[in-house]
């Protein structure tokens, strides 16, 4: 299915091995795609040290440094949200118009011309100094209204959902592509080193699992680690029951010691001299772990602006303020799993559901970035697979609807107070300015400073684009989202 | 026939050979002509490769010479004059590549000069004419053995040797002994040695000991596990669909396990190729399971070969793809086509799914030829028992019958409760509410739907045993009682024939390739840009032109009993004297010894791919491998006896280091990182509670809760209810497509979206982490200390000289000794401490002795030396 490659792979054509950095040292990779990189074909030379995760410059001056990713996993309606369709009012209860049908739509689990249309419930006002346009689902975040920047036009090829959240999350339909997580600290590298540079946390499931949050092609270095939001957070970072702490110091210094008379004997192998720096890695990943999970040295009034103190949205409240100390720590990506926006049975009413436990949270974030200074540096990201039907799905609900749907955007450079694109009058289609999913994640690298025709690796062989956009695809920045 | 090489004499004997070989590789070799391949690559052959734009083909001397309709590409010995060279340097029209604002780079031109100055050579000058131009499309020939001593050393090293000499290079000393043998325990079955069979190796002084050994553990079934666990990485193997259904293939586990029985027999491995894309063809008219208590011996092999198809049905699948079958058939036949190309044929086919290749002599069109192979073709699951067996599980079918009415019985009784306690619920609510739950459910309006939706959420959520009344307590009792009865009445067995059911009360069956009705066939058509909606031209089934070799027509012909066009593939691959399949498979066994191929894209032979590092070996080896009527053992102990394979690891020199840093000519042993599953393996087999029992159905370890998380579907891994089947070697662990098994997830096992040519190694800290902190980590530390106090007795010294001896077979040295003992009594007294403060948990001394061997075993579990083989 995968054209290109296995998941983890070893067949390039030629295997160097890299000496890691010291201090930075997770290394240790025995690959040559890195390398060629940017030199398709060529034999690169062999690097003295080479550190995957070492910080590496953009391809030009980055306006973001990091980026948390909100997916509202199911599929939020754009017409209950960013996208107000006041035409759509006008024919609730009609047929889809015939030149609709004629364009042959494909739909999950309703036909188009069995449906009517529906209205929304939901009531749209001007806000902020820009009078961007929000629904009412989203009060609080709607005083953010001037740091928005909404694509309504977004679109992609699958109104399926597995396909779907594949494609946001990695570029492709197929499975065994390289997640966006992953191009990332591909080609910027990690700015901590006590703590993984791409986390995921889900506030409930992932519909996926783990299939589209990894590293692909890419060594498994760049993979995202799943930050439990009960429990322990992290694997394996608690030693087990009796180890203490005074024992497992005994138990490294000896190990080191062996370790290091084993390396002695083998000392131009630099994978054993990862290795050993791994352990210290590892011992400070144990501190920084629980450090970053405890919330307990956080404000009252930080915990209230993220809405801990109450039911609805303590859960998110706290992966959106987690996501604020990952960010604080140097991690480079945060993906955020919010469920589940699938509105098949009452739309409206799984969204204001859904809308009141993210709401505040999200306008949290933004407030708490803001005011440290740090939006400027993070982009923020709100999107779902897909968007919703216009017509109706048995009682209210709505279908899915990859034609034409809303994506938020806000920090990390993006130009607020403004709507790119544009669906067709009934909220179907996206019309004007489209933005294919391949153009958003060009835009978003683009404000990190990356070139998205640049991030190439060579696999079996073949040069393969990271991003998953295929050799004729011709996708663009949406210049408008940036700012000046 | 072996022996340390005498390598003065082989150096000298070996010039005269050397240099013809060194002149037949001349134009390959050439740094300039190299290069000026790779800009044409880079830069021109996506439109003048196949594409043949304007008709210029670049790929060929001959075609670029006759040029395309604008003249010849290149005059030869003139730069200035050659379009080629004037196009690119953007000297006059066209300029290239097309849409160039800038000529190529300075340094991209000097080459493509010189290269042109020099008569535009190709790698391939001297090929024989008719055949296909790239190495790995031209039949192999035996290659002569480079004639280096009289004592007949094993041919390998000859070629080796050879090589070595070329660039003056000294081959490292053999290992020591102990090294040996853990490589080549490693190396065939993937376990350590113990203490007694080390000892019996170190032992024996016969010069045979080596050889034998060898013969040892190839006969060993754990063999079949180590070497059909490789094979498994490369038909993408697992147990799921992947996607967000992840739905379950509950008859894969066959397949892995006829690998392993394959392996362990040493099935000829043409045989093993046929069978996997069409054992079902090959003995078409045998298959019905008839009989009386036993079945004949010749059905259950072609039934065994039969599942060797099952290799198509356990690809990566779009649950939601059902939805369309057009489309669920063609990413069926897609994964059919890669998967079948990467394998057996070492070539990355995918791109000519869209385009014609533009590095490989494959177009579209034989791309979805072989899409048209398998077009016939259909998944069926079909028991592997006989009729009279399956006639016996329905003749029990009352039993499933008792067991429904059973569970209707409790729902029915479930239903009254609940009703019971909704009644007291609805005076807790305003009377709009109750007005809008008493509505039936599909009648509610949205409104009532919201209205009704707590109540309706209570009642859904209930869980009767909270609230049943001291007379519905009994009830419940007995509706659970019989329930359990009724799950208990259904035989897990069918007695008279040993038929064991699998699951709760399914036949055991296997799910494989069978056809379809010849008239209901679809047709394959050639798709434009392999777009399902773009359909061109119907297709029929054949074979790759440039690989066809004139012998074989351009189609595949419908056989008398239906469309056999996998076995005329099948038949066509496997030939003696196929291109590919030998070389291939060659390459991977090397690959499987050496940590790399000699080919190192072992899943691409192609122009993108590596070139082999020893063509003439490769070629040799190949025809061997037929001559050995396809003997995989037989490989293994070829490559295992060579002097190759038997050096140090640890030999280096600054001169080695400098002019072959990557160790392509084999002057060393490589040393090899332990994959996640031989890890895994290792750690239950030092501690002695491996759990050797083979096949079956996948087996599925406990995980801790944080391991879980990220599992949507908790369900999705049910933890197998005997707790010796979580100690089973890692081939036999459950491999879903979703959900890697987290310690695999680790140490770099596939996740089997596609073909996997060769294991990734990285070094990350998680992995660091996993073997200090994971509870089954420090479960099998605990597990071998108790197994050193069990068999070495109480003192320290002799704990450790046994630790030592399992976990890395070998014994301490003086210092280590030391260390461990001072390691020991600190971890001792500190735990001792522990126990004996008034708070600790009342442990005695005793148990601070045991946290501390275990503490010590633990450590010995993250020593490099545990995860490497020299």
């Amino acid at each position: 299915m995968n054209p290109y490659s296995c998941n983890r792979r070893a067949t390039a054509s030629s295997r160097r091995e890299f000496l890691t950095r010291s201090g930075l040292g997770f290394g240790g990779l025995a690959l040559n795609c890195m390398l060629q990189a940017e030199s398709a074909g060529a034999d690169a030379p062999a690097a003295a040290a080479y550190n995957p995760l070492g910080v590496k410059p953009p391809h030009f001056a980055a306006k973001a440094r990091s980026v948390i990713f909100i997916f509202l996993q199911g599929g939020p309606s754009q017409l209950e949200t960013f996208d107000p369709k006041p035409e759509l009012q006008k024919y609730d209860g009609q047929y889809l118009p015939p030149s609709y049908l004629k364009k042959g739509i494909g739909l999950a689990q309703i036909k188009a011309e069995e449906s009517k249309l529906m209205g929304t419930r939901r009531v749209f006002r001007k806000h902020g100094q820009s009078g961007l346009e929000i629904s009412d689902l989203f009060p609080k975040l709607s005083e953010f209204a001037d740091d928005l920047a909404v694509i309504r036009s977004c679109y992609h090829e699958s109104f399926i959902h597995g396909p779907a959240i594949t494609i946001i999350h990695t570029g492709s339909l197929l499975m065994g592509q390289p997640s966006m997580g992953a191009w990332v600290l591909y080609g910027l590298g990690s700015e901590t080193d006590n703590l993984p540079a791409y986390m995921v946390m889900a506030d409930d499931y992932m519909r996926n699992s783990k299939s589209v949050i990894g590293s692909g092609f890419l060594p498994a270095v760049y993979q995202g680690t799943v930050l439990s939001t009960q429990g322990a957070a992290l694997e394996n970072l608690q030693p087990p029951g009796p180890v203490t702490q005074e024992n497992q110091q005994a138990i490294l210094s000896q190990l080191k010691q062996w370790n290091q008379r084993h390396l002695a004997d083998r000392s131009d192998d630099s994978s054993l001299a990862a290795r050993i720096r791994n352990y210290e890695l590892a011992f400070r990943m144990q501190m920084a772990g629980p450090e970053l999970i405890d919330l307990s040295r956080e404000p009252k009034h930080i915990n209230r602006l993220y809405g801990l103190d109450t039911k609805e949205t303590a859960n998110f409240g706290r992966m959106c303020l987690l996501s604020r100390r990952m960010v604080e720590r140097g991690v480079r990506f945060v993906h955020l799993y919010n469920s589940d926006w699938d509105g098949h049975g009452e739309c409206d009413k799984n969204h204001r559901e859904n809308a009141i436990k993210t709401d505040g949270p999200v306008a949290g974030l933004l407030a708490d970035l803001k005011q440290r200074g740090m939006l400027d540096s993070t982009l923020v990201v709100l999107a779902g697979e897909f968007g919703r039907t216009p017509i109706m799905q048995g009682k209210e609900g709505r279908d899915h609807s990859p034609y034409g749907f809303s994506v938020v955007m806000a920090g990390g450079g993006i130009k607020g107070g403004k709507a790119i694109g544009a669906t067709d009058e009934l909220g179907f289609y996206a019309a004007e300015d489209k933005v294919h999913v391949h153009d958003m994640h060009a835009t978003m690298l683009e404000l990190l400073g990356l070139d998205h025709h640049k991030l190439n690796v060579k696999v079996s062989g073949l040069e393969k684009r990271l991003t998953g956009v295929g050799e004729d695809g011709n996708h663009s920045v949406a210049k408008r989202l940036l700012a000046g | 026939m072996r022996g340390c090489l005498p390598v003065r004499t082989v150096q000298c004997l070996a010039g005269l050979a050397v240099l013809g070989i060194a002149s037949l590789v001349q134009a390959a070799a050439d740094p300039t002509s190299q290069a000026a391949h790779a800009i044409l690559q880079k830069h021109c052959l996506s439109c003048h490769g196949a594409g043949q734009m304007s008709g210029l083909d670049l790929r060929q001397r001959e075609s670029l010479l006759k040029g395309g309709s604008r003249g010849p590409a290149v005059v030869v010995g003139d730069a200035s004059q050659s379009l080629l060279y004037r196009s690119a340097a953007h000297l006059g029209e066209p300029k290239m590549p097309p849409g160039s604002r800038r000529p190529l780079p300075q340094g991209d031109l000097a080459i493509l000069k010189e290269w042109i100055e020099a008569g535009a050579p190709y790698p391939e000058a001297g090929a024989a004419a008719g055949e296909p131009s790239w190495w790995s499309l031209k039949k192999p020939r035996r290659p002569q053995v480079p004639q280096l001593d009289e004592s007949a050393p094993n041919p390998i090293d000859a070629f080796i040797l050879a090589k070595l000499r070329e660039r003056d290079l000294e081959p490292a000393p053999e290992a020591d002994k102990a090294t040996l043998l853990r490589r080549a325990y490693f190396d065939l079955i993937g376990l350590p040695p113990t203490p007694a069979q080390a000892d019996r190796f170190l032992q024996n002084t016969s010069p045979d000991a080596f050889e034998e050994l060898i013969d040892e553990l190839l006969a060993s079934s754990h063999y079949g596990e180590r070497w059909g666990r490789h094979w498994l990485d490369v038909v993408r193997y697992a147990d799921s669909a992947g996607f967000e259904g992840d739905v379950f293939y509950p008859n894969a586990w066959r397949y892995r396990d006829y690998v392993i029985k394959s392996f362990n027999e040493d099935k000829p491995y043409d045989r093993f190729v046929q069978e996997q894309i069409a054992g079902d063809e090959l003995f078409p008219n045998n298959l019905e399971m008839e009989g009386f208590y036993d079945i004949d011996p010749e059905k259950l092999e072609h039934m065994e070969a039969r599942i060797g198809t099952t290799l198509y049905t356990f690809g990566p699948e779009i649950q939601e793809s059902h939805l369309d079958a057009e489309r669920l058939r063609y990413e069926r036949l897609t994964d059919a086509v890669d998967t079948t190309a990467a394998a057996f044929m070492g070539l990355t086919l995918e791109c000519s799914r869209c385009h014609d290749h533009k590095f490989d002599p494959f177009t579209q069109k034989d791309y979805f030829r072989l899409q048209a192979v398998f077009a016939a073709s259909s998944r069926k699951t079909i028991p592997v028992v006989s009729s009279m067996s399956t006639g016996h599980r329905r003749e029990d079918y009352h039993r499933m019958i008792a067991l429904a009415e059973a569970r209707a019985s409790y729902q029915r009784f479930e239903k009254q409760v609940k009703d019971r306690v909704i009644e007291i619920k609805k005076k807790d609510y305003p009377p709009e509410v109750v007005r809008a739950y008493e509505v039936p459910m599909e009648e509610r309006s949205a409104r009532e739907l919201e209205l009704a939706a707590p109540l309706a959420q209570f009642y859904m959520d209930m869980k009767i045993e909270d609230h049943l009344s001291d007379e519905e307590t009994k009830r419940h009792g007995k509706h659970i009682r019989k329930l359990a009865r009724a799950v208990l009445d259904v035989p897990v067995e069918d007695a008279s024939h040993r038929v064991k059911y699998q699951g709760f009360f399914d036949v055991p069956s296997a799910t494989v390739l069978g056809h379809l009705k010849p008239e209901l066939v679809p047709d394959t058509y050639l798709l434009n840009r392999g777009e399902l909606s773009l359909k061109r031209e119907i297709v029929h089934p054949g074979l790759p032109a440039a690989l066809r070799g004139g012998s074989v027509p351009d189609t595949l012909s419908m056989d008398p009993f239906g469309p056999r066009y996998r076995k005329q593939f099948a038949l066509w691959l496997t030939r003696p004297t196929h291109p590919l399949t030998a070389r291939v498979m060659a390459n991977r066994i090397w690959q499987g010894h050496f940590g790399h191929g000699l080919v190192r894209t072992s899943n691409d032979f192609g122009r993108q791919g590596g070139r082999p590092s020893h063509p003439e070996l490769l070629d040799w080896l190949a025809t061997e491998f037929v001559d050995r009527g396809w003997s995989v053992k037989a490989m293994h102990r070829l490559i295992m006896l060579s002097d190759a394979y038997r050096r140090d690891s640890r030999y280096t020199t600054a001169t080695h280091r400098q002019r072959d840093p990557e160790n392509r000519l084999l002057w060393r042993m490589n040393r090899r990182r332990l994959e996640g599953e031989a890890v895994w393996d290792s750690l239950h087999a030092v501690a002695g509670n491996l759990n050797p029992a083979m096949g079956g159905r996948p087996t599925i370890p406990p995980l801790s809760k944080v391991e879980m998380s990220s599992l949507r579907i908790k369900p999705w891994w049910a933890v197998s209810e005997d707790p010796a089947a979580g100690r089973r070697r890692g081939v036999y662990i459950l491999a879903r497509r979703n959900f890697t098994f987290p310690m695999f997830d680790k140490f770099d096992v596939p996740n089997s979206s596609v073909s996997c040519a060769g294991r990734e190694v990285t070094t990350v800290a998680p992995q660091a982490l996993w073997s200090l902190n994971n509870d089954a980590s420090f479960r099998q530390a605990r597990v071998l200390a108790d197994r050193l106090v069990r068999e070495a007795g109480p003192g320290p010294e002799d704990q450790v000289e046994l630790a030592w001896k399992l976990v890395l077979a070998r014994p301490p040295t003086a210092d280590e000794r030391q260390e461990a003992i001072t390691l020991l009594s600190r971890l001792t007294s500190s735990n001792g401490s522990r126990a004996s403060h008034p708070s600790g948990e009342g442990a005695e001394p005793a148990t601070g002795q045991r946290e501390a061997l275990t503490q010590l075993c633990l450590a010995m579990f993250n020593l490099s030396e545990f995860f490497y083989i020299d």
